[in-house]
């Protein structure tokens, strides 16, 4: 059968709905794509993006936010890993409990969980009934106000790094994995780095992945707690500048792309894998 | 003295009790099968041998040694699933000496080691293939070989050869009868196949509701079933109520149809109730050989089953099923034909509950 007669055979009314589908999400882009273009007057010039790129303030806070999704992956793994393993593993009556708190992000508004970070830890720790004091409020310095919006940032990334490792481990029975390595004699250490890490990879670099994207552009959490982060940078900019805005906007929608290309990339091999069994 | 005994084991998962007051002794060498119906226990009386689960009462003691509390990686068991359970990250080389490496043994012996068990199961090729890779078969056949490289005290399989198509069942499960005689190693073999157990195994212990119902050779087990579970649960039976009306002659009575026993009923009194069975194939025609309990019957039904015919005769309520070979030159009697059927008296069974 041909490409055109397989065409052919898909109803006129599924063929609309796509191709409004492809507009809708195509246009605004394009439109971003040739405003970014036009900087000079009646010519096509990538002018905007060099503009753009050649203003320090963007590699700075583009690394630091590149540096704030690096750490809130590494946080991010370690707390959901070991927590969606022993789920499936000893606790799988506690699932949908971890699973309604990882959509908590999807209910409660990122404007919400920055202000509840602000109100508890703008405030020193003391000793309860005391006046000793024992840690500085953490919005007082630099470290503890990195601490924050990493934890605020894992929080908003939970819902797609535990989906994306739950996925992972439901694929590969990460149980009877666990129990064929402990009959051959497997400590807890090794069947976690030998066995369940390397076929989780895939997962976990999607979840990775997600929680990359949503760092990078987000605006809320850094803006009210002061990092010099790539999202509120870009919000600065599009209030004072037109075409600068365009073409990073445009530069993230292709880095998120190719970010999408890796795990379409890397999912590709697993998913032969997976189909076999 | 027993190579693996559980004495005593019980296991109670909140208010269900999943195996309860479960005594064996099995001999280095022998491979039992664990055999019963779903949720007897089978699987979790294996899985307390593994170390998977914690006995909540007994003990399990393998070459003398109590292990009863150890961790599964602290125990010389190997196991075998039934969905293979192979590493997806790892080839077969590296599946196979996965235990030896976690044993730290050096590279050299790991390497012999794993060309020596894939000689064994007869896939030496195989070794930089990826479990995806392999067919089912090919894949148990892997897993059986990582799970003998470490020569376990124990071998355990859980029902190895459920996923598998019926063809490579039977082949496969006469291929691991075959290494598991060549090694000498003591087995453990769950399933609910009774031809499976029947055909691979040195002694069945068949399992109902989390106890032993009977633990004999499959001759035994077949042949002379001590309940009506056993009874009814390996092959098919004709099971009776019946009543005693000369223990002295072991004489019983099902309906209008009299039976003699070889088995002594002496010790029991006219008018008792007790339950018997007798195999199809311990029936037969009387042309063929007259035996010590005739009974006069009508045709019901005839079923064509391959290698052998089942027909099913009736007399006033009680009806039999009587199995007779194939043989295409046998001239079958038709439906609602009156026939003369006999047995032995070894053949009418009494079970004890």
């Amino acid at each position: 059968m041909t490409w055109l007669s397989k065409i052919r055979k898909v109803p006129f009314w599924s063929w609309f709905w796509f191709v409004l589908g492809v507009l809708y999400f195509v246009l605004p882009l394009y439109a971003t794509l040739d405003f970014s273009l036009r900087m000079e007057r009646d010519t096509i010039s990538l002018k905007a993006y060099q503009s753009a790129f050649s203003d320090p303030e963007f590699l700075k806070t583009f690394l630091y936010s590149i540096f704030l999704a690096a750490m809130t992956i590494v946080v991010s793994i370690a707390l959901v890993v070991p927590t969606a393993y022993w789920i499936r593993l000893r606790l799988p009556q506690a699932r949908r409990i971890v699973e309604f708190i990882t959509l908590m992000p999807f209910v409660v508004p990122a404007i919400i969980l920055v202000f509840g970070l602000i109100r508890i830890y703008s405030s020193p720790f003391t000793i309860p009934f005391t006046s000793i004091v024992l840690m500085q409020p953490l919005t007082n310095f630099k470290v503890g106000t990195n601490i924050l919006i990493i934890g605020g940032y894992t929080v908003l990334g939970l819902p797609y790094m535990y989906r994306s490792v739950d996925t992972g481990m439901r694929t590969v029975d990460v149980r009877t994995l666990t129990e064929a390595a402990q009959s051959m004699g497997a400590n807890w250490g090794t069947i976690i780095t030998k066995i369940i890490l390397p076929n989780v990879r895939t997962a976990l670099l999607s979840g990775a992945l997600l929680t990359f994207a949503i760092v990078v552009g987000e605006v809320v959490l850094a803006s009210f707690l002061g990092i010099p982060a790539f999202g509120p940078y870009l919000f600065l900019l599009g209030q004072h500048r037109a075409y600068e805005p365009a073409a990073l906007a445009f530069t993230t929608f292709l880095l998120t792309w190719a970010a999408m290309g890796i795990i379409q990339l890397v999912t590709g091999g697993q998913s032969q894998a997976a189909g076999a069994h | 003295m027993a190579y693996l005994e559980l004495k005593n084991i019980s296991k109670i998962f909140g208010k269900t009790t999943a195996v309860e007051d479960f005594n064996l002794q099995v001999n280095k060498g022998e491979l039992v099968s664990f055999l019963g119906p779903s949720g007897c226990g089978k699987t979790t009386t294996l899985r307390m041998v593994a170390g998977f689960e914690i006995p909540t009462g007994g003990k399990i003691i393998i070459d003398g040694k109590d292990v009863t509390n150890k961790s599964p990686n602290q125990r010389d068991v190997g196991m075998i699933f039934q969905s293979y359970a192979l590493f997806p990250n790892l080839t077969v080389a590296g599946n196979v000496g996965f235990g030896l490496k976690i044993a730290k043994k050096p590279a050299e012996e790991i390497k012999k080691r794993v060309v020596e068990m894939l000689d064994l199961i007869h896939m030496p090729e195989y070794g930089n293939r990826y479990p995806y890779q392999l067919s089912g078969g090919q894949q148990q056949r892997v897993a059986l070989a990582r799970a003998l490289a470490l020569s376990p005290d124990v071998l355990l399989l859980d029902e190895p050869l459920s996923a598998l198509d019926a063809k490579i069942r039977v082949s496969l499960r006469a291929e691991i009868r075959a290494i598991q005689q060549e090694l000498g190693i003591t087995a453990i073999y769950v399933t609910h196949d009774q031809e499976e157990a029947l055909s691979i195994s040195d002694r069945i212990v068949v399992m109902y509701n989390g106890h032993i119902e009977q633990i004999g050779t499959p001759f035994q087990v077949y042949n002379f079933p001590e309940t009506a579970f056993v009874a009814s649960f390996i092959g098919t039976l004709n099971a009776f109520n019946a009543e005693i009306i000369d223990p002295k002659t072991n004489s019983i009575q099902i309906g209008s149809v009299q039976l003699v026993t070889e088995e002594s009923i002496q010790d029991r009194k006219v008018g008792d109730k007790l339950m018997i069975a007798i195999r199809p194939e311990r029936l037969s025609f009387s042309s063929e050989q007259k035996k010590a309990n005739i009974i006069n019957c009508q045709i019901e039904n005839i079923t064509f089953l391959g290698s052998i015919v089942r027909i099913e005769v009736k007399t006033g309520d009680t009806h039999f099923f009587m199995d007779t070979f194939n043989n295409p030159f046998l001239e079958l009697p038709k439906i609602g034909e009156t026939v003369e059927i006999t047995c032995s008296r070894q053949a009418v069974i009494i079970l004890n509950h």
